[in-house]
């Protein structure tokens, strides 16, 4: 972006120059999340245990599911913003899209939340292999995203572009997530309850 | 208010991980981390004393209020027999066979750190912990598990002793070209309603031995399944325990 002088020049459109402080502060919170799980990820030793579920054999089919349940959540995001913004040929957006969108998100969210404290508490920030490397990084990324996406969600004026490359940006984290974690298990152990 | 929604979602999502992170903690059994009764802070940060972003980390962690053994000696050495302030902080990982080969030892020594574990891959095996004090290690376990040694650039040599079974040994540092798996791992579950630790050492040669412990007490423990070092997993009936790694290179699992 070409950072908007404040003064000299005559502003083409006034929610130009505000992009970027409008911006800012969501994303250093965003930051300060990412980091701020990344920190405790490596300073707090792992326990290797943390609460369970019960009708699960372990953590980690249990983690599986929700992420895995959290990604189709995700699909759903993608799917349903891309009607939202009527980029699907001959669909026009129904009434409860939005409703459709929001519900999705939250309930992606809060599924991916319960595997993030399990990760974060049990196992910790690792990197003992580029997978897990990988999965460390951008888990903590993911949650920073998101922060950022809720953030800006109810600011008026933002460029049209801003939400769209938010929310993929937040849905490429996730899937990255998923495939360095609930796949890589599944793939490795067999699909398990 | 109706614009602040996504704010409440985020709130909402963080309540319900704070909800968890604190139920963890206080389902996590103490004996998840061997308790050593010496140094009480188990969780104070790793003494990564270059780090000073992260240093503002840890203060939100339960810190023992035990400032005189802890962070402080660091800085100022009180009573501590270390006169060195120049202080190398030795990290580095050994592992080797025990005299006679009956087992495998394992020391990670961070900062001044250190814990070991000691396994012949069936009943006699303990985890330890305890600190560095020159070139010295005390470390202590459950049932009466304890290690002595002295640590020397390369090399550390002493005695351990666990379930009654004593081991001498003068095993080497963990050469990174050799093996990049070799090392020490644990791996901690519910099985069947009772905890279980698990802990392997993997020689320099791939070999690996590993045990299992049973139960809080860890006085009983059976072999452990054999671990997989390409996916650090191992997998009993059909629960997969992760392992983590524990070094004092990298300071994970202190």
């Amino acid at each position: 972006m070409t950072a908007p002088p404040t003064q000299p020049i005559p502003l083409p459109r006034k929610p130009a120059a505000s992009t970027a402080s409008l911006l800012i502060v969501p994303s250093l919170i965003g930051a300060l999340v990412a980091l701020a799980l990344g920190i405790y990820g490596r300073v707090h030793s792992p326990t290797g245990i943390a609460i369970n579920i019960a009708g699960f054999s372990s953590p980690g089919t249990v983690k599986s599911w929700l992420a895995t349940g959290a990604t189709v959540f995700a699909i759903v995001q993608v799917g349903s913003a891309l009607v939202m913004y009527g980029k699907v040929p001959r669909v026009t957006a129904p009434e409860w899209i939005g409703g459709l969108h929001k519900w999705s998100g939250r309930i992606a969210f809060l599924l991916a939340v319960p595997v993030a404290i399990h990760c974060l508490y049990a196992l910790g920030f690792q990197q003992y292999s580029t997978r897990v490397l990988i999965h460390s990084v951008f888990g903590c990324l993911f949650f920073g995203a998101f922060t950022v996406k809720m953030l800006i969600l109810p600011k008026r004026g933002l460029p049209g572009w801003v939400l769209p490359v938010v929310g993929a940006v937040v849905f490429t984290l996730l899937v990255v997530i998923w495939l360095t974690s609930a796949y890589w298990f599944f793939s490795t152990f067999g699909i398990k309850r | 208010m109706k614009r602040n929604t996504p704010l409440i979602t985020l709130l909402v999502g963080a309540a319900l991980g704070v909800v968890l992170l604190v139920a963890s903690m206080l389902t996590t059994p103490s004996s998840a981390l061997p308790n050593y009764s010496a140094a009480a802070a188990s969780s104070a940060a790793p003494a990564s004393s270059a780090a000073p972003a992260s240093s503002a980390a840890p203060a939100e962690s339960s810190e023992a209020p035990e400032p005189a053994e802890s962070s402080a000696a660091a800085s100022a050495p009180a009573a501590a027999p270390s006169p060195a302030p120049t202080r190398t902080t030795p990290t580095a990982d050994f592992t080797g066979r025990v005299g006679g080969g009956g087992g495998s030892v394992a020391v990670a020594v961070h900062g001044d750190k250190a814990i070991a574990y000691v396994c012949n891959g069936s009943t006699v095996e303990g985890w330890m912990r305890g600190k560095v004090e020159g070139d010295k290690l005390v470390l202590t376990g459950k049932n009466q598990t304890h290690l002595t040694a002295s640590y020397h650039a390369g090399k550390v040599t002493g005695d351990v002793e666990a379930h009654g079974t004593d081991y001498s040994f003068s095993v080497p540092t963990v050469s990174k070209s050799s093996s990049k798996s070799s090392g020490l791992y644990q791996a901690t579950a519910v099985v069947q309603g009772k905890t279980i630790k698990a802990g392997w050492i993997v020689l320099g040669d791939g070999t690996q031995v590993g045990s299992v412990e049973i139960g809080e007490s860890g006085e009983k423990a059976v072999t452990a399944p054999k671990l997989d070092v390409a996916t650090m997993t191992a997998r009993i009936g059909n629960v997969v325990l992760h392992a983590v790694p524990v070094s004092g290179v990298t300071g994970s699992g202190f």
